[in-house]
């Protein structure tokens, strides 16, 4: 079994902590509470016939150079980039962010997260689609689970990959 | 007066006396019983007693649902505004239980001095004893000094900008050892970014006796959990044997790790640094306890 660091990052209040606790616990709870500094935890999965061991960063609030320690981010094999789908704000930073966090972390895999899905219709999924720029690999409900476990397992693949 | 005629008013009033008190007999009888029953104790008590046994009962049995949220809120109150009584009244108990407490550390003092004593008059004992007057060591520091010996409780050896875990030794069972390496990276982190100190690394974290040692490598780090004091020799004497246990351990080289380098690393750890506590530990309980 191979260990891998993954940070979970993006604006505060876009649901890290629940997909966090969703893929960790398979719990969700509606009552918002801010995380404060980093919350670690670890979780096998296995994907492709090997097993993966993720120690999972959970880092608190905005990625931005003076906000989050650049320390946190570093060894990190795997990056989580959330954003929310019913706040457009929360896209306003993605593409600056991706860059950042590709520029600091050039060999691991990224995945980026639209999460909230069960707050939109399928048709205001597809108009912000096509509004923003950087495309997300995954829509992801953290409330219903929805693509959560296959985002994990996608992004497992990608650092099996990476590892050999 | 003659048939016929009206009534006189006086007769009126006989005849109404006298209706009234056909009519009222039985009620009157009722009334007077009554009067009897509330003006004697013991009919009263008959007639009271079952009344009052019921709702007793029927407040035995429903108390706490009736009466909890209010007798809860009165004694919050009362110990709000008594603490000072309180605290005279749970004082002495207090104070009991500390002198109980300063009396068991006294023993365990006396016991671990006793022992010590026991083996400074053995052979070894007086080659220490002359040792230390050729050399001018006080006993009595040299006997205090050896009562607080450090102990390593556990050690783990964590990839330093990732945190993940490389290897772990414990002498006691704890948490899940990769999110206590991860926490402790990130506390680790976050203290030298926030200060930032430039080449500077978090060396100890220490909580009332307890102390977590760290010793800094470029790829990774050791992290040292102890108890006891822990002199400057004692110090050095342990980085050397980290460094010792570095060279041995071609593994922590490794970029590329998984669970079974981490579990050979763990062992390692566990037969160089866990081990020898282990049996320290125990040769100190059979020395204070040797009937057991």
């Amino acid at each position: 079994m191979i260990s891998k660091k993954v940070i979970l990052t993006g604006s505060f209040g876009v649901g890290k902590t629940s997909l966090f606790n969703r893929f960790i616990y398979q719990q969700f709870s509606d009552k918002y509470m801010t995380t404060i500094g980093v919350k670690v935890n670890k979780k096998e999965i296995t994907a492709d016939g090997e097993e993966v061991s993720m120690l999972l960063w959970d880092i608190a609030g905005e990625l931005s150079q003076d906000k989050v320690p650049a320390s946190y981010f570093l060894g990190a094999s795997g990056i989580i980039y959330v954003v929310d789908l019913s706040r457009p704000s929360t896209f306003e930073n993605m593409v600056t962010d991706v860059e950042y966090l590709s520029h600091l972390l050039p060999d691991s895999s990224l995945i980026i997260v639209a999460n909230k899905l069960d707050l939109l219709s399928e048709e205001q999924l597809e108009n912000i689609q096509q509004s923003v720029a950087q495309k997300w690999n995954f829509a992801t409900s953290a409330k219903t689970g929805e693509n959560v476990e296959d985002m994990f397992i996608e992004l497992a693949k990608k650092l099996i990959a990476n590892h050999w | 007066m003659t048939n016929g005629q009206l009534q006189e008013p006086q007769d009126e009033a006989v005849l109404m006396a006298q209706l009234k008190e056909i009519l009222l007999r039985e009620d009157r009888s009722a009334l007077e019983e009554l009067q009897r029953t509330l003006n004697e104790k013991q009919l009263l008590a008959e007639k009271i007693n079952p009344i009052v046994e019921d709702h007793l009962t029927y407040l035995k049995q429903n108390f706490p649902k009736e009466y909890a949220k209010i007798v809860n809120r009165m004694v919050e109150q009362k110990l709000k505004s008594s603490q000072t009584e309180i605290l005279d009244v749970i004082y002495p108990v207090m104070g009991k239980m500390i002198n109980k407490y300063i009396t068991f550390q006294f023993q365990e003092m006396k016991d671990s001095i006793n022992a010590r004593i026991d083996a400074f008059f053995s052979k070894q004992g007086i080659f220490w004893w002359i040792r230390n007057k050729i050399f001018g060591i006080d006993n009595a520091e040299m006997l205090l000094s050896s009562l607080d010996t450090p102990i390593i409780e556990e050690i783990f050896v964590i990839q330093r900008d990732s945190g993940l875990l490389y290897g772990s030794a414990t002498l006691y069972p704890t948490i899940n050892r990769d999110v206590v390496a991860g926490m402790l990276t990130a506390i680790k982190s976050f203290v030298e970014d926030a200060f930032e100190r430039e080449h500077e690394d978090l060396e100890m974290i220490q909580y009332g006796s307890y102390k977590i040692l760290i010793e800094n490598m470029p790829s990774h780090y050791f992290a040292l959990a102890m108890s006891g004091s822990i002199s400057n020799t004692e110090g050095a004497a342990l980085r050397n044997q980290i460094i010792d246990f570095i060279q041995e351990n071609e593994l922590l080289q490794s970029e590329h790790f998984d669970t079974v380098s981490q579990e050979k690393i763990s062992q390692a750890l566990d037969s160089q640094f866990i081990a020898p506590q282990r049996e320290r530990l125990q040769k100190i309980k059979i020395k204070q306890n040797p009937t057991k």
